[in-house]
């Protein structure tokens, strides 16, 4: 029977990082050459429009699937060493992987005896963020009763009880009420000042913009951009101010420039540069 | 009306497409399909094929054998009735259609399309028979007359069967979904209901032949001759008329069966049409089991001494409560059962047969129940499952210990007593040894087999939709159980006599050290293959 909280990297070295990450089915590929540092106790949003491959990289680096070229570490851990890997990381994938026929307790249970964690050695970790996110009245009934929120939180509270050093979390506050959501931000906020790190698949890109400490943007299978909010945002005002220069050289007329633009202006400017970029090269 | 057709065949296009792309998609459910085809399809029909021949060949003399057709023409009738039944209660269907007939399709051409679905996939399944037989028929017959005859006429009977089956199999999943009963309960009606009809016809059967027998008529003929059983004599009649333009003789009654099968088909179709279309939308009575009971289970303590343990009363706990975990266990009682006919004809031989069928019993409940299929039925949960255990060595033990827990009270606490009772102490001794051995080994053979071909998307089958075990797969590892276990009472036979001991204990060392390294083997097989399971494909 094992503890939960498995001892940190003590070397300084990155909690995640990944060279050349490549995955390709067949003809088609997901992600292409993708370079990745996250340190420890960041909180990471990764963003990227639908099928840009964010899945696809959540998966190489929580060892589901293996990549077709590059390497990763997870906590100092090759991404493909499951074995190991298991004991540092923790994964809230889309679909919560919850058992109808179990209660939100069994199926907290259940999983603490899958990492071979005594339950009383996690007990009042799992149950501390039940009652966060109200769920404690709800634990002992079956969870094919569940909404799609109280799964999510279910599903949450299963990814981190076990203190990983790395937890993924892919929309976690998708199906969640405004209250649950805001709760689920500050408890993330919490794993990241506890030296957790979060690496936060999202769409939602406000969630990121409060929470996040570091940006990733992955678009069309490759990383478009990475660093903070505040260096992506001033990035991509700055390309987009010398596109509006070049606008107004070619035609003369003012278009109007981007006024204290956001991370979402920033995406959008960061997935419409990538997307010029290959039309581009093509 | 135009419109309706035009959706309708939306669907129904959709339909067989997705149908056909599934099984071109998979090598496998490719291989399967064609092996079922080549087996119903040439393999049945030539296996009748010097009968088929002779009837022509007395077909073509005069004489039409009205007998045997109107026996076939009920056996045809009998299969459509049972392919539409299964069906209707079954529904495969390509996807859930719920949101669609609310927002942009009627019901209607929803039911429409997947019965015409349906019968044109019944129709299929005799389509290649059909053409075999005919053939045969034609070659003894010397022509294509009688043949054709007999396809025109057993076409309404088929598609009348087909639909008033499904008609049944609606009206029984009406039943499951209105009766707002516990799963247990449903499940406990389902074994009941089975096990009545199969005691029924072996009494019937049983009856019949032991009254032929009274009369000196050997037992098979009398079993052989179906309207001794059946009606028969309005299906030959029907026979004869339509065989009439060659020879048959035509009779008032036959046309009233005739008019009958063909006015049968629209008005089943109607009421089938409105059956399914109500269907659509109801929406399951306690389908989700005890879904308001609250409560959660403690893990009992002989389950509380590992990981594995503990995994193990997991499964059992969710099959505690939702029985339909096992539905792909159906198949197995269909198989069970035929065990039962000698018990039925002679209730004493209960003392002969309860032992191995116990043992074997508790053995193929042991690999059956959870193993047949490891990660592939937990397809959902293995992102959950793949990041938190360092080996799905864990997993695969947790579901050989579930089954065992289910196999090894049947094949100890039946058998090893019947036959301490009805025989000798040492002979339970003996095989209270051979249940261990078989339900362990049972249990990681059947990992292996499961590991082999691990099934991962959903299918309905019994009604319920989820990743079952291939029950090809099953039926291997039902038939291999019987014969292994008919081996091992052989060994324990020739022990508890005491004869020839240095034969037997070659054979007991052969024996233990095969089957155990079976089951050891199937068990690292799957801990290899699933330890580099890569979800790439799902």
């Amino acid at each position: 029977m094992s503890e939960p909280s498995t001892p940190r990297e003590p070397d300084g070295s990155p909690a995640l990082s990944a060279r050349g990450l490549t995955k390709r089915y067949g003809s088609t590929t997901a992600i292409e050459s993708v370079d990745l540092t996250v340190g420890t106790g960041v909180v990471f949003g990764f963003l990227g429009p639908n099928g840009a491959g964010k899945t696809t990289t959540m998966r190489i680096l929580t060892g589901l699937i293996d990549p077709t070229a590059g390497e990763a570490r997870v906590a100092g851990i090759p991404s493909d060493d499951r074995a190991r890997l298991v004991d540092h990381i923790g994964l809230l994938p889309e679909e919560p992987p919850l058992y109808d026929e179990l209660t939100g307790r069994e199926q907290l249970q259940f999983a603490a005896d899958l990492r071979d964690i005594h339950w009383d050695a996690v007990a009042d970790r799992a149950l501390g963020l039940c009652d966060a996110l109200d769920l404690s009245e709800d634990l002992d009934r079956r969870i094919e009763g569940y909404s799609k929120g109280m799964r999510q939180k279910t599903a949450f509270v299963q990814a981190v009880q076990h203190d990983p050093d790395v937890v993924f979390l892919d929309e976690p506050t998708s199906g969640l009420d405004p209250r649950a959501a805001k709760t689920l931000r500050e408890l993330i906020v919490d794993l990241a000042e506890s030296e957790t790190t979060v690496f936060l698949s999202t769409h939602i890109l406000p969630v990121v913009e409060e929470i996040a400490d570091e940006v990733g943007v992955l678009h069309e299978g490759r990383l478009v951009a990475e660093g903070s909010i505040e260096e992506l945002v001033a990035s991509a005002g700055a390309d987009a101010d010398d596109r509006t220069g070049d606008a107004q050289a070619d035609d003369g007329v003012e278009t109007g420039t981007v006024d204290d633009p956001d991370l979402e202006d920033a995406f959008l400017e960061l997935t419409s540069r990538a997307e010029t970029a290959w039309t581009a090269d093509r | 009306m135009r419109a309706l057709a035009r959706d309708a065949w939306t669907v129904l296009r959709t339909e067989i497409r997705v149908r056909v792309r599934t099984v071109l998609g998979d090598q496998r459910k490719l291989l399967g399909t064609a092996s079922s085809l080549a087996i119903f399809g040439l393999v049945v029909p030539w296996f009748f094929r010097e009968n088929v021949v002779s009837f022509g060949e007395e077909a073509a003399a005069g004489t039409i054998p009205v007998g045997p057709l109107g026996a076939a023409i009920g056996a045809l009738g009998f299969l459509g009735l049972s392919i539409g039944a299964s069906t209707g209660f079954g529904q495969e269907t390509a996807g859930n259609v719920g949101p669609l007939v609310r927002t942009s399709v009627t019901p209607i051409a929803v039911s429409l399309a997947r019965l015409a679905s349906e019968v044109a996939r019944g129709l299929t399944i005799f389509l290649f028979p059909a053409f075999a037989v005919l053939t045969f028929l034609g070659t003894g017959y010397g022509g294509v007359a009688l043949p054709a005859l007999l396809a025109v006429g057993v076409l309404p009977v088929i598609l009348a069967a087909l639909l008033v089956g499904r008609i049944v199999g609606d009206a029984v999943r009406y039943l499951n979904l209105a009766v707002g009963v516990s799963l247990w309960v449903k499940a406990a009606v389902t074994l009941v209901v089975t096990l009545a009809f199969f005691v029924g016809t072996q009494a019937l059967l049983f009856a019949e032949t032991a009254d032929a027998s009274d009369d000196g008529e050997s037992p098979l003929t009398a079993a052989a001759s179906i309207p001794t059983l059946f009606p028969g004599e309005p299906l030959q009649a029907y026979a004869g008329v339509v065989t009439s333009p060659v020879g048959g003789s035509p009779r008032a009654l036959g046309w009233v069966v005739g008019v009958v099968a063909v006015l049968a088909v629209p008005v089943a179709l109607v009421v089938a049409l409105r059956a399914e279309t109500r269907l659509l939308f109801r929406k399951a009575s306690g389908e989700s089991g005890d879904e308001s009971v609250s409560g959660t289970s403690g893990v009992p303590r002989p389950f509380t001494v590992g990981p594995a343990p503990r995994i193990a009363w997991r499964y059992l706990l969710r099959t505690r409560r939702d029985p339909r975990i096992l539905s792909h266990l159906m198949i197995v009682l269909f198989m069970g059962l035929g065990s039962l006919g000698n018990v039925i004809s002679e209730p004493g031989s209960i003392v002969y047969v309860g032992p191995p069928v116990a043992v074997i019993g508790g053995a193929v409940l042991s690999g059956t129940a959870y193993c047949m299929n490891p990660l592939g039925d937990d397809v959902d949960q293995l992102p959950l499952l793949l990041t938190s255990v360092d080996s799905t060595g864990v997993l695969l033990r947790g579901r050989a210990l579930a089954g065992v827990a289910l196999g090894l009270p049947l094949a100890l606490g039946v058998g090893v007593p019947l036959v301490a009772v009805s025989q000798s102490l040492l002979l339970a001794a003996w095989l209270a040894v051979l249940a261990v051995v078989l339900v362990f080994a049972g249990a990681g053979v059947a990992l292996g087999l499961g590991a082999l071909v691990p099934k991962f998307e959903q299918y309905g089958y019994m009604s319920v939709e989820r990743p079952h075990p291939s029950n090809y797969v099953i039926f291997g590892y039902l038939i291999g159980t019987a014969v292994v276990g008919g081996l091992g009472f052989l060994l324990v036979d020739q022990t508890a006599s005491g004869t020839a001991g240095a034969l037997v204990g070659v054979g007991w060392t052969v024996y233990l050290a095969a089957v155990g390294g079976a089951g050891l083997g199937g068990y690292v097989y799957a801990h290899r293959r699933f330890d580099d399971l890569s979800v790439d494909r799902f």
